[in-house]
Formats: C-alpha cells, structure tokens, sequence
C-alpha cells in the first residue's frame, strides 16, 4: 500500500507489575481510517499514549512520519491530534479561549486559529457557547471541543481514543462525515473501539490486539480468511475467534515465540 | 451486637480516611516529617508558657483571659464548621445509609472516627500539654486532673459540632443560624479586650465554657482550688450539649445530610480535588470574566503566562493570596496596638517575623492550586508540540510574580502606616518567593512521576516549605543580623544584593530541574 505514516516496532510497556504490551507491532497507511481494536485491557489506551507521547515506552520503537519519536520527542506531535478516552479540560476557560490556547500553543498563526476556530463552532452548533466557561458544558460538548482542539492545526494523522462514547447518534453522523472528509484529503483517522459494528462500517483496515499483542491486522476479507470463519462472518465473529485463541497470556517471550510458531497468527502482517 | 456495629463503621471510616498509607511508603515517610517539623515551634511555645507562669508577679487574670481566647477560637471554629449543616461522604451514603444501621450508631462511629482522624493534625496540643506539664514540675494528680478536663471538653465540642450541624440541616432556621453567629461573634469580642485595655467587655465577666475551662486549668496550674462555679458552669454545658447530642441523634437526619465526596488530606484523588476547583471556578470565574485570553500575544511565553494568571483569577488563587495577606495585615495592626501598650515588643521585628513565615507559604498555595486545577488537563500541552519546558518557565514567573507583588503592595502599605523602612521586608518577599516558587514546584512536578504519585500534596507541600526554608537560611540569618544590629539602609541594600542574586541562581538551578522532570512527566 501507501506510506506508512504511524509504525510501531517490538514494543513493549509496564505498569509497575503489569505488562500491558509486549512487542506490538502496528502500522498505519496514509490516507485511511484506521482501527485498533481488542477487549478491555488489551493496550488500545497504552499504545496510543506512547504514539501521542504521554507514556514512554519500555522497549521498542515509534515512527510517525518518519520521525523516530524517541529521537525528537516534540516535533513529530504538530502531525497529530489527539483525543483522549476521558477528557478533560481547562473549565476554567470559556470555548473560544480553550479552542485559541490549543492553536497557540501548536505554533498555528492567528488567521488560521480564527478561521478554523469559527469553522469548527458553526460546524458543532456551539456558536451561542462561544463565551461560556467550559465548566458549563456537557459531556458530549466538551467531547466535540476536544475534537475541535484536536483539528485546529489541521493535523495530518487525527488519533481518537474511544471516541463515540457519550455522544448522541447526529453527533457520531457529524463526526464519522468528518473522518471522510478528512481521509478524501489524504489525511489520517486513527480510532480505538471495542464498538465492532462501528468498526465494520466506519474502518478501512483494523488491528485486533490482545494482551498487548497484534492478533491480526488487516481489512475484513483478510481477517476472515486468517480466522478461517468463513467469508460471511462478522468482524465479531472474527474477533471473538482470534482473541479466543490468544487467550492463555503470555508469560515469557521464549514460550511467546513458540506460540508464535505455533500458532502462525500473531502478529502476522498481511 | 449494637457496639459491634458501631465499631465496624468505625473501622471502615478510618479506612477510608488512612487509605492512601497503605499506598505509599513516601507518604509515611512525610507525615513523619510533618510531625517532627511542629516540634520546635511546640518547644519554643511550651517555654514561653513556663517561663510565663514562673514569673514572680504573674498577672492570673490576664492568663485566664488569654487562654479563654485562643479556646473561644476553637470554639467558634467548631460552629461556623456547623453552619455548613450536616454533611457526609458520598460512600457513606451508599454503605451506611442504605443499611439498616440506626442514626445514633452512626453518630457515635462519627464522632470516635472524628477524633481519631484530627490526632495527625491536633498531635501538637497534646505534645504542647505534656512538655509545659512536665517544665512547670505539675503533680501527675494534677496533669491527670488537666488532661481530662481537656478530653472532657473536646468530647464536648464534638457532641456540640455534630448536634448543631444536624439541626441546622433539620430544620434550615435562619435564626439558628443567626443564633450560631452571634454566639460566635460573643466568644470572639472579648479577645478585642487583649488589643486594648479600655475594651469593656472580658472573658472573665461571661459566663462562657471558655472562661471556665480556661480559670479551671489555671487554677490548676498555680495550684489553687478550683472554685464551684467553674465546675458547675463546665458541667452544665457538658450535659447540655451531651442531651443535644442524644436528642439530635434520636431523629433520622440521614435524608437531609448533604453529599460532598470524600475529601481526606491523605486522598491524592484528582477526582476529589477536581471538585472541589470546580466550585470554586464557578465563584470565581464571575469576577474573572472582565479580562479574556487574547488572541493577540507577542511570545509564546507570555501567552503562556497570560493563561495561567488567567486561572489563578478565575479558580481563585489569586484571591486566596490577597485574603491571606489581608488577614495579616488586620493581625499585624492588632499586634502593633497591643505592643504599644506592652512597649517592649519590637513592631519591626513582628513585621518580619509575620512576613517571613507568610511568604514561605503562598508559593506552596499557589503550587498546589495549579496541581488541582491542571493535573487533568496537562495532556493538551504534553500532547502539542510545545517544549513542555516553556510551561514550567511560564508557571514559574507567574508563581514568582504573585508571590512577590501581593506582599510588596502589603508591604509598602503597612511601612506607611507604621513608618518602617520597607528595604528588608521586600528584599525578603522577594527571596523568599524566588526560591519558594522554584522549590515547591520543583518538588510538585517531580512527585507527578508515575510511582510518587500516592503521595499526598499536603505532605509533598511540607516538603517544599522545609526545602526552601533551608535555602533560604542566608536570607534569614542577614534579616536577623541587620534586625538584631539595627543596620541602616545603606548597608542593607548593599548585603541584599549577593542575596538577591543567589536567590536567582537557586530558581535558575531548580527551573533547570523541573524541565527535566516535566519532560519525563507520564499520564
Ligand atoms: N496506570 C496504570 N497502572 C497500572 N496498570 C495499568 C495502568 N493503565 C493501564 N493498566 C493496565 O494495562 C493494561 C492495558 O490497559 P489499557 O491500555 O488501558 O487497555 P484498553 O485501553 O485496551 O482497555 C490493562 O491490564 C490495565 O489494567
Ligand atoms: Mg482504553
């Protein structure tokens, strides 16, 4: 396919006793939604707080854009947006001032915070909040101000943590018809879910991880025909099968490497 | 059975309460800190006492009407606390309340669970008693007698707290409360009396529970016997505020209890905090509306800064620092007042003292504010492309220049009204706030690392303050110096110059290291 604009290399994250990634490898073309997908637990949250650089990581290696993220930690970051799983925000500000603080400090010229700053309120129907303190708006309010923060330097590569939750059915319309919008540009969506019918209709190509591994990755047909469920099943069907057979956690990287063998599946690119 | 239950809700109380210990080593390792930290000062205080009282012409009545005083002060803190009505924990409603434990069960856990929980805090009146007990050569019949008269009282207190508050969540009465304040306002009046001799009203002329508690201990002290009244008069509240409390706790209050979420000193929940900002935001934010974040901005820097001046209006930091300072101006001109009468009393020296101690703490105020409003919101700028490091540097020269402005105002005021020379004291705000703001949020930014992030802010906060207390000794030591020497002004300005310049190095030091850590900080 095209460039790869996000690749993870062997890497492996612990929470002092529990290792959540072991050497997950991940890649992330240009150009498409993308979605990391796998049950409570399996490192969706970890994996993307190393790539946006809010965790480090123990081992391995991070590029986006090109960029090694370990070599230079900040200046990768003006490529992406960055929505996390819970936000919070600033309620001490009010809406215009959260929106012109997150361009300011991503070295966006004013012109440009107004414009888009204006685009994206109209476009989220906020305009009569423009003024009002942060601490004042609901949850699905703040969500889309966190989504508008996140676009205001027009990033090349969006990363979305669990992004539907909390907001209605017209908001997810709006958002999903931003995502298209954004990768008919050439741009870069990249979602977490465990929201498989959205998955299904919304991504291009998905990752299953599990504990904190890449299961298998790839579009539906590929998935389907790796899981040998047949070509009618669902990407439940699909998910279940593989985060079935990778169950039994992994203890060791040696006993890893057999199952690996073993197995022929996990992360096995396509 | 019933006083099982009751020791069970006690138990969980205090669970909950000392939780974050079993977290976190660092944190025992602090409260440790914080508890030898008060030892001097109790020391010192404990001395003063005895060589007070060993004095040949020892003014009786004036001792009984200071102690009276400081013990009204604790009073009338116990009842604005019960202004509040009654309220509980959030997991207190969903355990306890829903259960079919009794009213009065649950007040008896309540009030042991309250008097276990203040020892960490109220340690020093006990280690006070027993070291001006021990330097005054007091009977153990005597020290005993004392020390239960004072449980005794703070039993009493406690019954009074815990009646008053529910009643007022009973019954929302305008004039029980207003009964509360009056009552607040007589037990406060008389310490007027301490400023200024003609002030007619005294402790020893009502018939107050801190009058009697305060003659009854004296008494003791000076080994006289203790006179009827005092004894009737303690027992009398006693057993009133006790049928209080056994009346109050006959009534189901659980439905008009109010739910706050569990905020223990020890809790390091962002959660917890979080709340607590947001109320304050929403008082603040009105005031702080009249100035906006612009646009228009010619450095990152000083956008950056901007903003944060921006919160400290609206989460109101910056009116804490104001409030507190303008409670020690209204403490340093009753000091004043009442030292022109005693006339040995250096005004001068009190200023110093006053300002020293108060400006060691207001960059802990507004560290620790910072943490509570921007823990959870630190992604935004850790996830941009932003040198973190330019955050520190913009919280650091805010923090430094509200630390050091405020007191400055203060500072130049009270120099007017006193006609002092204001030379020592703004090079010491200065001093004390460069290094005091670098320190505390040096510290702060440090424990927001992955594995120290149990521990709880009130006791990183007594770190910083013992940090920069210590590299602030030169600063002291040439106050005192040129206090104690009378130097003049000339040589003042010219001893503060190489302090102001180490005080510069130590913030450039430690700015150095917070970029380091803030760079490292994961979330
Ligand atoms: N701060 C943390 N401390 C300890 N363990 C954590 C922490 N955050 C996540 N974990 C553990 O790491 C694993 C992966 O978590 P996470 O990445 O949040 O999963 P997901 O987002 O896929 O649900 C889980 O087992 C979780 O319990
Ligand atoms: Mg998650």
């Amino acid at each position: 396919m095209m460039d790869r604009v996000i690749e993870l290399l062997d890497v492996w994250k612990a929470y002092d006793g529990v290792q959540a990634l072991r050497g997950l490898n991940l890649e992330v073309y240009k150009g498409e939604i993308f979605g990391l997908l796998g049950p409570n637990g399996a490192g969706k949250t970890t994996t993307i707080k190393i790539i946006v650089g809010l965790l480090k990581m123990d081992r391995g290696s991070v590029r986006v854009n090109n960029f090694d993220i370990f070599e230079e930690p900040y200046g990768y970051k003006k490529f992406i947006g960055y929505v996390p799983e819970s936000v919070s925000l600033p309620d001490y500000l009010t809406l215009e001032e959260f929106l012109i603080y997150s361009g300011k400090i991503r070295g966006v010229p004013n012109e440009q915070i107004r414009e888009r700053m204006n685009h994206y309120i109209n476009l989220f129907e906020l305009t009569d909040k423009r003024r009002a303190l942060i601490l004042s708006l609901s949850r699905g309010m703040r969500q889309k101000i966190a989504i508008a923060a996140a676009l205001i330097h027009d990033p090349d590569i969006l990363i979305l943590d669990e992004p539907f939750i909390g907001i209605d059915p017209a908001g997810q319309h709006m958002i999903k018809e931003i995502f298209n919008e954004r990768v008919k540009d050439g741009k870069t969506i990249f979602i977490s879910t465990h929201m498989l019918d959205t998955a299904e209709r919304l991504c291009n190509r998905v990752a299953i991880i599990h504990n904190g591994q890449n299961v298998a990755s790839g579009d539906l047909k590929n998935l389907q025909q790796l899981s040998e469920v047949g070509e009618n099943a669902t990407l439940e069907e699909v998910f279940l099968k593989l985060t079935e057979e990778a169950k039994e956690p992994i203890i060791e990287e040696t006993a890893e490497r057999k199952r690996r063998g073993f197995l022929g599946l996990i992360g096995r690119k396509i | 059975m019933s006083s099982n239950i009751i020791l069970d809700i006690y138990k969980l109380k205090i669970k909950v309460f000392f939780g974050s210990f079993r977290a976190s080593k660092t944190s025992l390792a602090l409260l440790a800190i914080y508890a030898l930290g008060f030892l001097p000062s109790v020391f010192g205080f404990s001395l003063m006492i005895t060589s007070a009282v060993k004095q040949e012409n020892a003014n009786i009545d004036l001792y009984v009407e200071n102690l009276a005083a400081v013990i009204s002060g604790f009073i009338s803190v116990i009842l604005l606390l019960a202004l509040r009505g009654c309220t509980a924990y959030e997991y207190e409603q969903s355990l306890i309340f829903t259960s079919p434990v009794t009213p009065r069960k649950f007040l008896f856990a309540s009030l042991f669970a309250d008097l276990t929980e203040s020892l960490p805090f109220t340690h020093p009146i006990f280690v006070l008693f027993g070291a001006t007990v021990y330097s005054l050569g007091i009977e153990p019949p005597s020290t005993l007698m004392m020390f239960f008269l004072i449980i005794f009282f703070i039993f009493m207190l406690l019954f009074l707290k815990i009646s008053l508050s529910i009643l007022n969540s009973l019954y929302k009465r305008l004039w029980l409360k207003a009964m509360m304040l009056v009552f607040v306002i007589l037990s406060l009046l008389p310490a007027l009396a301490g400023f200024s001799t003609g002030f007619p009203l005294r402790y020893s002329l009502l018939p107050h529970p801190s009058t009697f508690l305060s003659r009854f201990l004296i008494n003791i002290v000076y080994s006289k016997s203790s006179q009827l009244m005092d004894i009737i008069g303690l027992l009398s509240y006693f057993i009133f505020s006790l049928a209080l409390f056994m009346f109050v706790s006959g009534k189901n209050f659980f439905q008009h209890v109010t739910y706050i979420p569990f905020v223990s000193p020890f809790d390091t929940s962002m959660r917890v905090q979080t709340l607590k900002m947001e109320r304050t935001i929403k008082t603040f934010s009105r005031t702080g509306m009249v100035f906006t974040l612009n646009i228009e901005s010619k450095s990152l820097l000083g956008f950056l800064m901007k903003k944060e001046m921006l919160r400290m209006l609206r989460d109101g930091s910056l009116f804490s620092v104001a409030f507190f300072y303008i409670i020690m101006t209204v403490v340093m001109s009753f000091t004043s007042i009442s030292g022109r009468q005693g006339a040995e009393v250096p005004i001068y020296a009190f200023f110093i003292f006053f300002i020293s101690t108060y400006s060691l703490i207001v960059p802990l105020m507004l560290v620790s504010n910072w943490r509570f409003s921007e823990f959870e919101n630190i992604w935004i700028p850790l996830t941009s492309c932003l040198d973190p490091r330019l955050i520190s540097k913009a919280l650091l020269y805010d923090f430094m220049l509200i630390a050091s402005l405020v007191p400055a105002v203060v500072v130049l005021i009270l120099s007017v009204i006193f006609s002092i020379s204001p030379l020592l004291p703004l090079v010491l705000i200065s001093s004390t706030s460069i290094v005091g703001s670098s320190t505390n949020l040096y510290l702060m930014i440090k424990f927001f690392g992955k594995k120290r992030r149990s521990t709880p802010s009130f006791l990183i906060g007594w770190a910083s303050m013992l940090l920069s207390g210590l590299l602030l000794i030169p600063t002291y030591v040439l106050t005192i110096l040129s206090t104690y020497l009378k130097l003049n002004d000339a040589i003042n300005a010219f001893i503060s110059i190489p302090l102001l310049i180490y005080s510069i190095f130590i913030m450039r030091y430690f700015l150095k290291k917070t970029g380091e850590n803030i760079i490292n900080i994961e979330v």
